[in-house]
């Protein structure tokens, strides 16, 4: 029940901020601050829940980028509104392209699989660049530019990129509640194990390695259209995989919240410490250090971190006398739901 | 012909540096299961390292290789006592990948302090000499950076097969708990292990400044390079790393010198994928109980 | 066991605390005694400053010549303030870093913008970065002089607010080369030409441009190799033209790849009678520093800006910019002239037109010539400048301009010398 008012609450807030009348800088930083929650939230799916820490997820975002170019340089833009349209059939397209790749990445186990990923990313951007007939290759491709009258030109790109991160998380919310949740805690806590118990591994981890890059390319398009121009090396970035694990882990990985809060720190902190550190070169320290302490003193993200804390002071109350508390409520609530490596379905408590 | 004989020198000769950097990456990953995501940014520091003693006090880089050296090990046991060491066990596996990017863009934001972002390259006076032999051009440095990774190279399989330490170290890779029960310090070995790691990078990076223009951001492209041939070689293997070194870089400069450059990475990665498609444990790596 | 959590948890709140502290307390430092702003004297009237803005990369790939930008801007917003400011209001520059990223090129004009609120704007460097900013700066009328976004598809864009502040388009760069070696007599020309090109916006279309005009004149193209950015190791490449053996060798290059060239070149022990490279060779200092002092004579490039530049406002920069920031003539990177050359139009502006609005400037801009430190500047409807570069030579190991006659100051050197003379 909480869960759902929380999520409300959430939706209703972003869906009517732009009606507050807020600059334009505020949105833009919104817009990315949106496009990264919804990217972590997505390669959560893969790198979360089923345990598989995807390092390439870059090239779909890319993949996303182009395909939505590249519709536009056979296909015209009149309202502005088309290529929005066209985003499920990029996500649908991601997905085919992603479903073989995981059929065959997924045979290895974690660290490798990364490494795996990360040669895909580097094989995108060569293709990118080379295949210059199509993508244009190091000269680039030219969206159209969208027509949105000045005043609210941020608007639609805000609400498209508020979609799709409620797209994943309603995916999130409605996996870890089915048997598919289910089943891909079991792959990550022992894959072998749930082979033997008869969970469809392949086909689960299949599965969520399909929707989170089909979600991460939506996001590639949305992006392409409000830089209008796409280059190789920008669109297919390792920083932007980077970018997704760290909010993702900064939140708590297998949470439905986490990466949301990952990216809502993230963001708008190193553009701020861009913006105002980044000339006297100080910025990529302080960025990585924040990052080490985050790591070092809460190793499992944010939330699990909180959710354990409130669940031994709930302990240690309890258990120190009828004087306890509020209510003896169950010890998953407070935070995100599941920690890792707990294989049982996280409940209400999302 | 001649382009293709003339690529594979090329390929071998700077396929030597490749196998040095490598075999620290592998090594670190062997001892603690670690991939060290830093170690671009390891080699990238050594030569800068070995640039400014040769640019202020004249000193060359070959030689101030001994003095790098101990420099990086120093930095390589204190990156692992600060940052790797306090991860718990269970999520190492993980965060050790992202907290050595973490270290490695730290490593980058200093280097772009202290040097600025300019490119840099240590011009020694032999940097553009190359010597004619049988009608193929060998370049001065490159023999030289060769000569060298092959002593490196030769001086860490001495001490891993030859010392108590290198013994302990083995140990920890085969099997690290019966390691522990028969006195291994494991806690110790990581340490010094990641350590022995970053060390060397000390030569590789003198020699890397040699060879290619550098700036703090050239750790990326190095990176990728090493994790495609400790993956190929196997993981936690010196001697595949070195032999998948050698296999990469010739092959990426006879496909640049016969067909094209462009395509040359995109064939490495194509080969990559599938020894990992055929053989997931690279060439030379152990099968891990329960990978596939 | 509760107390050592407790104390844990202290521990973190401490390290969070502090390093939110440490955060705050660098940006606060930073926004006060920013760096990255300059004016001149304070101003003794109340007329409000002019702000100008622009997004620089200072970290990233494109460092080194977002910080000559930087310098470009500041020293102009110096000297222009010693002189008064601009009708009567001291300038300030306001420059941020986009770390060489289009997202936060698009995220700091936005700020500058909608935030900062700055009357101007200048250009970023890069095309990569330039094309996003143009767009955001065109949404709200601001006018967009920049220094280095000169790529084909900058000028796509249709935008009338651009204006590329260089003679003229990357592209065309070359063309002065090719109109020199068409215009030497038959004999003398080369026959057979080489063409070595970096895959980036501009320099392969800078190549490309030339070998269209030297095989329409009959020069033979005997290798031609476009290769990747990141390559670092030319030598298979230049192994390759060193076997066919050209007349002519024309290399599209940046910086790392074009000294990558010439040191390739150097240990295969091939030098070609005539070489030119669109980038890299014209870097005074640089240039000899990486390839050899002694292996320069001979290579042709092209440039705007360069020591000894007869533009009339080229001496009082040169004495500016040593007097700011040390060095001599030769250690001015030419970006800083051309995004000094920003500063000099909308100086040339306010002092025709007596006003200094966003409109005004792209109005005034597009008709008429405009004496900058690279030349005299003119553009069309889209931003393109409709002028040409100069033919710039290494002679005695220096840098001459030899093309065209009215800027030449020394003939032609040609056959180029073997290396090492």
């Amino acid at each position: 029940m909480r869960a759902i008012v929380r999520g409300g609450v959430f939706v209703v807030v972003f869906m009517t901020l732009p009606l507050f009348g807020f600059e334009h800088w505020v949105l833009n930083l919104l817009i990315f601050t949106l496009m990264y929650a919804a990217m972590s939230s997505a390669w959560n799916l893969v790198g979360g829940f089923a345990g598989y820490p995807s390092l390439g997820h870059a090239a779909f975002f890319g993949l996303g980028a182009y395909f939505i170019g590249l519709w536009f340089q056979h296909h015209d833009v009149t309202t502005g509104y088309e290529p929005f349209l066209i985003l499920p059939l990029a996500g649908l397209v991601a997905a085919a392209v992603g479903a073989p790749i995981a059929y065959v990445a997924m045979r290895t186990r974690a660290d490798v699989f990364a490494i795996v990923t990360i040669t895909l990313l580097f094989v995108a951007q060569t293709l990118a660049f080379n295949l210059d007939g199509v993508t244009g290759g190091a000269q680039g491709l030219a969206m159209p530019t969208p027509p949105f009258e000045l005043a609210r030109f941020e608007w639609p790109f805000y609400y498209a990129m508020l979609w799709i991160l409620l797209t994943s998380m309603l995916i999130t919310y409605l996996s870890m509640r089915s048997k598919v949740g289910m089943s891909l805690d079991a792959v990550r806590a022992d894959e072998d194990k749930a082979l033997g118990v008869g969970v469809h591994v392949t086909g689960v981890k299949v599965l969520s390695f399909s929707v989170s890059v089909a979600l991460v390319a939506m996001a590639g398009g949305v992006w392409a259209y409000y830089e209008s121009f796409i280059y190789p090396q920008f669109a297919i970035d390792p920083i932007i995989t980077i970018g997704m694990v760290l909010m993702t882990f900064l939140g708590g990985r297998g949470t439905l919240w986490g990466p949301v809060i990952g990216a809502f720190i993230l963001v708008p902190g190193q553009q701020y410490l861009a913006y105002r550190l980044g000339g006297s070169q100080f910025y990529l320290i302080a960025y990585a250090g924040v990052f080490l302490l985050i790591m070092l003193l809460m190793p499992r993200g944010i939330l699990p971190t909180i959710a354990d804390r409130m669940r031994r002071r709930r302990a240690v109350a309890a258990s120190s006398g009828p004087d306890a508390t509020d209510g003896a409520s169950p010890p998953s609530a407070g935070g995100g739901g599941g920690g890792a490596g707990v294989p049982v379905p996280s409940g209400g408590a999302a | 012909m001649h382009a293709l004989v003339q690529g594979v020198i090329l390929g071998i000769l700077t396929g030597g540096v490749y196998a040095l950097m490598a075999s620290g990456q592998t090594l670190i990953f062997g001892i603690m299961k670690v991939v060290n995501l830093a170690q671009g940014a390891f080699v990238i520091l050594a030569a800068y390292l070995s640039y400014t003693l040769f640019s202020s006090f004249g000193l060359d880089p070959i030689l101030s290789i001994p003095l790098t050296t101990v420099l990086m090990f120093g930095l390589g046991v204190v990156i692992q006592l600060v940052f790797l060491r306090p991860l718990k066990r269970e999520d190492s596996a993980q965060l050790s990948l992202l907290v050595t990017f973490a270290v490695a863009l730290l490593l980058e934001g200093v280097m772009s302090v202290v040097w600025q972002t300019t490119y840099r390259s240590t011009n020694t006076d032999y940097a553009n000499s190359s010597w004619t032999l049988f009608g193929f051009q060998f370049t001065v440095v490159r023999v030289i950076a060769f000569v060298l990774s092959l002593i490196a190279l030769g001086l860490l399989f001495l001490l891993l097969n030859r010392t108590r330490f290198g013994r302990a170290v083995r140990a920890t890779v085969q099997n690290p708990m019966s390691a522990e029960l028969l006195g291994v310090e494991s806690k110790r070995v990581a340490a010094l292990g990641f350590g022995l790691g970053a060390a060397t990078a000390a030569a590789a990076g003198s020699v890397y400044g040699l060879l290619y223009p550098f700036n703090s951001g050239s750790h990326y492209d190095l990176i990728s390079e090493l994790l495609s041939i400790v993956v190929l070689g196997g993981l936690g293997s010196v001697g595949g790393a070195v032999i998948a070194a050698l296999i990469v870089s010739t092959s990426s400069a006879v496909v640049a010198t016969v067909f094209s450059p462009t395509w040359s990475s995109f064939t490495f990665f194509v080969i990559l994928i599938l020894v990992l498609l055929i053989r997931p444990q690279g060439l030379f790596g152990t099968v891990e109980r329960g990978a596939l | 066991m509760a107390v050592g959590n407790r104390l844990r948890e202290r521990y973190v709140f401490a390290m969070a605390g502090a390093a939110v502290l440490l955060t705050v307390s660098a940006c606060a430092s930073t926004t006060n005694g920013t760096p990255s702003t300059s004016s001149g004297a304070p101003s003794p009237s109340t007329t409000a400053p002019l702000v100008i803005g622009a997004s620089v990369s200072l970290t990233g790939d494109f460092a080194d010549s977002g910080k000559a930008v930087k310098a470009g801007y500041d020293l102009w917003a110096d000297e222009v303030n010693k002189k008064g400011g601009i009708l009567g209001r001291q300038v300030q520059m306001k420059i941020v870093d986009d770390t060489s990223s289009p997202t936060q090129v698009v995220t700091n004009y936005q700020n500058l913008i909608t935030q900062d609120k700055v009357d101007l704007v200048f250009g970023p460097f890069s095309s990569l970065l330039t094309i996003p900013a143009s767009q955001v700066a065109k949404r709200y009328g601001y006018a967009f002089l920049e220094p280095a976004g000169g790529g084909p598809k900058v000028f796509a864009q249709n935008l009338d607010n651009l204006f590329f502040v260089q003679p003229a388009p990357v592209v065309k760069s070359g063309d002065v080369y090719a109109d020199w070696v068409l215009s030497l007599p038959t004999a003398d020309q080369p026959k057979t030409a080489a063409y070595a090109e970096l895959d980036d916006p501009f320099s392969a279309p800078i190549a490309e441009n030339i070998r269209l005009r030297f095989e329409a004149a009959g020069i033979q193209t005997v290798y031609k190799q476009v290769y990747p950015a990141e390559t670092r190791d030319l030598t298979p490449i230049m192994s390759k033209v060193a076997a066919a053996n050209p007349d002519v060798l024309v290399s599209g290059t940046q910086s790392e790849d074009a000294y990558a060239q010439v040191k390739s070149l150097v240990q295969l022990k091939f030098s070609p009678k005539f070489m030119y490279m669109s980038n890299g060779a014209n870097s005074p200092v640089e240039f000899p520093n990486k390839v050899g002092a002694n292996n320069v004579n001979g290579i042709m490039s092209a440039a705007d800006w360069y020591p000894g530049s007869p533009a009339p406002s080229s001496p009082a920069f040169v004495a500016a910019y040593t007097a700011k920031y040390g060095g001599t003539e030769n250690s001015i990177d030419p970006s800083s002239a051309e995004a000094y050359s920003c500063g000099e139009l909308i100086e040339q502006v306010a002092a025709k037109t007596g006003k200094i609005d966003n409109a005004t400037i792209i109005s005034t801009l597009h008709s008429g010539t405009w004496p900058t430190l690279v030349g005299n500047l003119s553009w069309d409807a889209v931003g393109r400048p409709t002028g040409s570069f100069s033919l710039i030579e290494w002679i005695d190991q220096k840098l001459v301009p030899v093309y065209p006659s009215d800027v030449a100051k020394a003939a032609p050197v040609y056959p180029k010398p073997n290396w090492g003379g």
